[in-house]
Parts: structure tokens; sequence; C-alpha cells
């Protein structure tokens, strides 16, 4: 059962390939989104759609689908290619808040792979690390013992970091939640409300922070320059 | 009889200690440029050398006229002289009417400066025995107001016409007072030549001609004064007098004609139905956003022209804005305006010319814009919205992306973005995964992965140290090696412990297979004999040789004799105590 599903989506994502590779893109946009809808993806279903999106020119949807690629792969560099062109076409410029140099270089090791990757890369030292262990506790000559002891003591340690950072990663994942704007125009207001008063103007693309939500049809959005604000949930679609 | 007077003056200002008195009174000190003032400079006593003020601002109609005043009036008398003047104002403001000086017994007396002020024209002068009153019925100042309700921000014109009676003419005019249209944007049309035309003026006959034209556009709602305007013109009016041909003879007057005050009634624009992004266009408009290019290379220039163009209040609204992708150098717009001015309002097209810098190559959408504005003839909004437009950069840099890619976020830091040359095409091959597959984290299999391989650690340490006891244990460990012995070899015999004739054939046989192993000895060579021979060159001592051979013995006989299972257990202790010590010996 699982098997004829498979071979199902493989089949429909060539389909949707070949209507890409044809130009049709909406109709490929159609084909991949057969596949999202039985349940399956891939970042590189992700990509292609973006793709798709891009070649209509449809802003929004294109660096959505971007970045749920990246969500899955977050190294791939045509996906970072094309979304710095996507990117290109926005219109907000959030310059961010500047931050020190060490601070870029955790995040970018931290965000170098997914939970999961942390955690089976976790596993993975922990067996290193008793294996080197063992063999430190049973060779016997002294050479060898001190080669073992060293080995597990640096694979130890690169242990204990990547358990902070998966923990620090999983913490992130559940308190971050990313989303991107999809209305052409969009004001944000002081409060969760229309007679509020505006604080800034979104565009389609922009990516945003979600902190918190009201009444199920309002979010409070942070940008990556730290300002605040609330704007309605039909403007935005979450990355997660 | 000025000097009589004088004289008199002279005999009694001894018996009199009258003060003297020389004030300046005005008729009024608040008039309309359109009227005229009476100033009199009046004293009690008569004076030398009077000195009227130079009265700037105002032009003098009439005066001096001396007038004196003398009466009796129970013996005592009473005495005024006073000059007066007739002012006709220049122009509006605020003047005075400075000192005028007299001699009187030798001193200097002086009157206090008088405040006039001047104001706009007055509908009808105050002045009912105005001298020329003929002339302010032939000569009229009209200001025709093309629409006296229009919308805001709606065009329209007033037309000023000097109307003039057939048997009268105007010399020259001139403009004293031209209106302040405060509450408009105004713009006057040159009227290129006067041509006098015929019309008529309430019923009669005139001649007119048109003197101004000015296109307002209410900038205010509600009602709204129109300022007249106001001329002095030198009219030439039939006399009474007639020349021996019957002709009458012309009197020249100077006249000021000032138009009526005018209100209109401007409406505001409807509330209802109003765009959000209307910024006040009124009129009938067509709007444009164009590009001189639709692909180019990066670093290129490429002009965005956004246009309005048709009939309306052209100068008095805004462009809208162009909302251009943040990767886009934009230089501010340079404004142009085409707007010829004609009776009917403004004509022509306004617009913004943007110049936009592409720094890096990919496809550049430039989201539409909309225009507003309010449709005179339909009375509704319109809305215009231009075409989108895309412009596509070909060649150049790549370049860096959006400073908004730096994310704080959970998911993507993409500042590491090795930029390829070009857009990627699509990726041809995947691996499908369900979307709501299980988190690896936090799974029960991903803490007993972390977590088991920690508890090999323990038990291989408990292990070792096992072994090591052991080792250290020597008679423990004699009794194992014992033990492990039999077992290697005896195992077989126990087994069949208490079947008599397999009991024996299996521990015969290990007996030989001991032999075999331990002293290399071939099957075909087992006999006693032999055996005693071998094992005496080991050094084995005689009680366990003789063990041996015992044991070997009772396995041929157990054959033909009964043999209880106590015996059986006997001889398969002997026997494991014999190999055993054999073992030991045999190095």
């Amino acid at each position: 059962m699982c098997l004829v599903g498979f071979s199902q989506t493989s089949g429909s994502f060539r389909q949707a390939n070949h209507l890409y590779n044809s130009g049709y893109y909406k109709e490929a946009i159609e084909g991949y989104t057969s596949i999202l809808e039985a349940n399956q993806h891939s970042a590189e279903l992700y990509y292609n759609l973006a793709n798709c999106h891009y070649k209509l020119n449809e802003i929004g949807p294109s660096i959505f689908y971007y970045e749920k690629a990246l969500q899955l792969s977050p190294d791939d560099p045509d996906i970072l290619n094309n979304l710095g062109y996507a990117q290109k076409m926005t219109i907000d410029v959030i310059q961010e808040v500047p931050k020190g140099s060490v601070w870029k270089f955790f995040n970018k090791i931290l965000n170098s792979l997914s939970v999961d990757g942390w955690a089976t890369r976790s596993v993975g030292l922990v067996f290193l690390f008793v294996i080197l262990f063992l063999g430190y506790y049973l060779s016997r000559s002294e050479a060898k013992k001190r080669l073992y002891f060293v080995s597990s003591s640096l694979v130890l340690i690169l242990l204990l970091t990547s358990l902070v950072l998966l923990f620090k990663k999983d913490r992130l994942d559940q308190s971050v939640h990313p989303a991107i704007v999809f209305a052409r125009e969009t004001e944000v207001k002081t409060e969760p409300n229309l007679r509020a008063e505006t604080s800034f103007i979104l565009h389609e693309g922009t990516k945003v922070l979600v902190i918190e939500t009201y009444n199920s049809d309002w979010s409070e959005i942070k940008l990556l320059n730290g300002e605040t604000g609330w704007m309605p949930n039909s403007e935005l679609k979450a990355l997660k | 009889m000025k000097r009589n007077i004088l004289l008199v003056t002279f005999i009694l200002s001894g018996f009199l200690s009258a003060q003297v008195s020389f004030d300046a009174k005005v008729s009024k000190k608040q008039l309309g440029i359109n009227e005229r003032l009476r100033v009199d400079f009046t004293m009690n006593t008569d004076g030398d050398n009077f000195e009227p003020p130079s009265f700037e601002n105002f032009t003098v109609v009439g005066g001096p006229s001396q007038s004196i005043n003398n009466s009796w009036i129970n013996g005592v008398r009473s005495f005024s002289k006073s000059y007066s003047y007739f002012l006709a104002p220049k122009k509006r403001g605020e003047f005075t009417i400075g000192q005028a000086s007299i001699e009187i017994d030798g001193e200097t007396y002086k009157t206090l400066p008088i405040k006039i002020t001047i104001t706009a024209a007055i509908d009808k002068p105050k002045d009912p025995n105005d001298p020329d009153y003929i002339a302010s019925e032939k000569v009229h100042l009209v200001a025709e107001i093309s629409n006296t309700k229009p919308y805001l921000n709606e065009a329209i014109t007033v037309v000023y016409k000097l109307y003039v009676a057939q048997n009268t003419g105007v010399r020259n005019w001139r403009e004293i007072d031209s209106p302040r249209y405060s509450d408009f944007w105004s713009q006057n049309i040159d009227v290129k030549s006067m041509n006098v035309q015929e019309g008529t003026y309430k019923g009669e006959d005139y001649r007119y001609v048109v003197l101004r034209k000015t296109v307002l556009y209410p900038q205010k709602t509600g009602k709204l004064t129109i300022e007249p305007l106001s001329l002095d013109v030198t009219i030439e009016v039939p006399s009474q007098r007639r020349d021996v041909f019957g002709r009458s003879f012309m009197s020249t007057v100077n006249r000021t004609v000032a138009s009526r005050n005018r209100t209109i009634t401007v409406k505001p624009l409807p509330e209802n139905g109003k765009p959000e992004d209307f910024s006040g266009a009124v009129g009938s408009f067509n709007f444009n956003v164009t590009t001189n290019k639709q692909s180019l290379k990066a670093t290129e220039a490429l002009e965005l022209k956004v246009s309005v163009s048709g009939k309306g209040n052209l100068k008095l609204f805004r462009l809208p804005k162009l909302v251009l992708p943040s990767a886009l150098e934009v230089y501010e717009p340079e404004h142009s305006e085409k707007v010829n001015t004609k009776a009917a309002g403004m004509q022509g097209s306004i617009s913004d010319t943007y110049t936009v810098v592409p720094n890096y190559q990919g496809s550049y959408p430039i989201p539409n814009v909309s225009f507003s504005y309010f449709d005179l003839k339909t009375k509704r909004y319109k809305t215009l919205n231009s075409e989108r437009l895309i412009i596509e950069v070909n060649e150049g840099p790549v370049g860096a992306s959006n400073p908004n890619n730096n994310t704080t976020g959970g998911i993507a830091e993409n500042v590491i973005t090795p930029y390829l040359n070009q857009f990627s095409s699509f990726k041809t091959t995947t691996n499908f995964k369900p979307i709501h597959s299980k988190p690896f984290f936090n799974s029960n299999l991903f803490w007993l992965l972390l977590l088991t391989p920690f508890l090999l650690i323990p038990f291989t340490i408990f292990m070792v140290r096992n072994r090591m006891t052991r080792a250290l244990d020597v008679s423990g460990n004699k009794i194992r090696k014992t033990n492990r012995l039999a077992r290697k070899y005896l195992s077989t015999a126990k087994k069949s412990l208490g079947q008599k004739e397999q009991f024996y054939n299996a521990l015969e046989r290990a007996l030989h297979n001991y032999l075999k192993s331990k002293l290399r000895l071939e099957t075909s060579e087992f006999n006693k004999e032999k055996i005693e021979a071998v094992l005496g060159t080991k050094n084995v001592n005689r009680a366990n040789l003789d063990g041996f051979i015992s044991l070997l013995t009772s396995c041929e006989l157990a054959r033909y004799t009964p043999l209880s299972v106590v015996d059986m257990q006997n001889d398969y202790d002997k026997a494991a105590t014999v190999i055993n010590a054999l073992d030991k010996q045999i190095k």
C-alpha cells in the first residue's frame, strides 16, 4: 500500500517536472500541490514549487516555499540562491539589528542542522565515545591508551556541545514561529483591531516572526529589526 | 474783512482768557476704498500760517474750504474757524493723517494724528450726496461666476466685465484693489485684446469690456466670498451745458467702481464610496505607468514614468507613489507639469519620472499602482489601475541578497549564500517523506540510543574486573580448570551416566581423546603398554599412571560385569581427577 502510494507520488513529481520544463507553471503547481495533499513532502518538492511561483512572479508563495525547502535542507546552495532571487522582488527593507560576530558564528552552527539532525549526530557521537572509551580502558600499551584517551575526550566535548545545541535548537524551534506576509500590502496595527493606529506597512514576501495570536485571527508579529505590531492572520502564512 | 476780524480778535483777546484749541476731526475712522472722508481742522481762535498735513495715501478731492463761525449768545462770544478737506483713499490698509499746524499769538499749535483704516470696497457707497452720482448710474463693474455651487476642487471661472452706458465714455482706468482669493487656488488668464462688445445690463443696452478672467479652484467647503474688484475709472459724463450745436459738453469724473461681493457655496465631495487612496483629484483623467525599457543589464538606468493626463485640478493633487522592490536603487522622482490653464480650467498632464538602477540580475515585478479621482460628469469616484510591469535584468552581478534574509528565526540562516550565477532550475529527483513524520528527537528510540551505550561502560568494566579477580584466585582456578577439562572430555559420558554400555564407551573414548590431543598418539597405537611407556617418559607419577590404566581396564571390564549407578559415578569422578592430574604433569 505504502509502496503504491510512493510510486504514485514520484510519478506525479516527474509529471509536474515535465510541465515545469515545458513552461506550464500553473499546471506544475497543481501537480506539486497534489503531492503535498497526499501528505508527502521533500526539500526538492518545495523548491520546485517555489520556482514555479517565482516564474509566475508570485512573491509571497515563492518565498514561502523556499523557506519550507530550507527547513528540510538548510544548506542547499540552489535553494539559497533562488531564495536570494525571490527576495529581490520584495519591497520591504528590514535592517536587522546588528549582532556580534560570536553570536553570528554560534547561530550559523546552530542552524546548520535541523533538530533531528542534531539528535542523530548526538546519538552517533555517544556510540563513538563509548567505543573509544572502552578502547582506552581495554588497551594495554601506553601509546594506545594515550591515543584513545585524547580522542575519546575530544568526542565527549563534541557530544556535549552537540547536546547543548540540540536542546537550544529545539527550544528555539518551539519559541519561534516564522511566517511570510502573503497580502500585497498590509497595515500593521498597534492593537489587535481595525480601529487601532497603523504603526507600519508591510508588503508581500516579508518574513516576520509570530510572537502570539489573539482570538485566532490576529497575530502579534516581530520584525527582524525588533519592531512589533498586530496584523490579521489571514494576511500571513505560518511556516510551521 | 479778514483784517477787521483779526483786529477785533486782537482787541478782545485781552479780555477773554479763553483756552486756545486746535483739533482735527474726521467724518469716520473706518471706510471702504470706494468711499470718501472729510477732515476738519477746527480752532477757536484765529491763527496764521495754517499748514495742512501731507495726506499721503489719499487723494484730495475737495478743499481746502474755510468756514468761520462767529456768534454772540448772552453776551458770550464764541468763535470757530475750520479748514475742511475731502479725501479719497488710494489703497487699502491703515494710514495716519498727520499733524496740521497753525500759529496763534505767536505760538505754534498742532493737531493730534488720526488713524484711518481703509477696508475693501463697500457695496454701496455710504455717501448719497456723491457728486458724480450720474456716473455711478452709467458705469458698472460686474463679476460673472460660471458656477455658484461647485464641488470642492471643481474649477469655476470669474469674469470681470465693465459695463458702460451708451452715452458715456471711459477714458482710462486703474486697478486700485484686486481681490485676494484666500480660500481658492487661482490663476488669472490674460485677456489679450480688449474688444468692446455690445450687451445688456438690467435690460438696457450697454457696451462692455472683459477686463479680467480668473480660474478658481475652491479649497474649502461651505460659503466662500469672492472679494470685489475695485477700479478707479475716469468717466466722461454728458453735462447739462450744451454747445452751439446742441451737443452736451462732456464733463470728466473720477470714480471708484467695484463689483459686488459674491458668495458661492462649495459642496464637499461625497464621502460615500471614497477610495482610500483618493488624493483630491477632481476632473476626468487618464492614468499610466510606463517604462522605457522592459529588459536591461544591471547598472543601466531605467525610467519609470507615472503620469496623469486630462482635465481637472492637475496641479492640486499628488501623484501616487511607486512602491518598488527594495533591491532596486531608486532616485527621487522628477516632477514635471505640462498644464495649460484656460477659462474652463486646467488641462494637460503631470508626471513623476523615477530613475531606477537595478544592481543585480533578476526579475523585478513593479506592483500596480492605483489612482482615484472624482469624476464630475458622473459624480462618482473612479479608480484607475496601472498595468503590472516586470523588469527583467539579464546581465550583471548576482550579488548580495536582501538584508532581511538574515534570520534570527529557527529555520534557516541564509547568510551563507554561495550565489550561483543564475537562477537555478528545478530538481529532478527527490525522496519523499510523510509530512507529519514523528520527530526523532525526544522519541523513546532517541533516549534509548543516547543512554544505553553508556551502560556498556560499567558492564565492560565489571566483566574485566571479574576476569582479573579470577586470574588471581589460584586454587579456585585449579578447580575451575579441572571442571573445564572434565566438561571438555567427559561431557558425553556424563550425559549417559546410568546406562552402562554407553557410559563406558563414552568414558573410554574420552580417555583416548584426551591422550590423542595431549600426547599426539594415533588410535592404532592404543594399548596399555604403549600408554604406560609414553606417560612414563612424561614424568607422570606412578599413582596417576595406575589410576589411568585402571580406568581403562575398568572400561573394558564393565562390558562384562554388572555395575551400579554409584560405581559409574565413582568412575566418572575418578576419570575427572586423573585427567586433571595428568594434565598438570604433562607439559
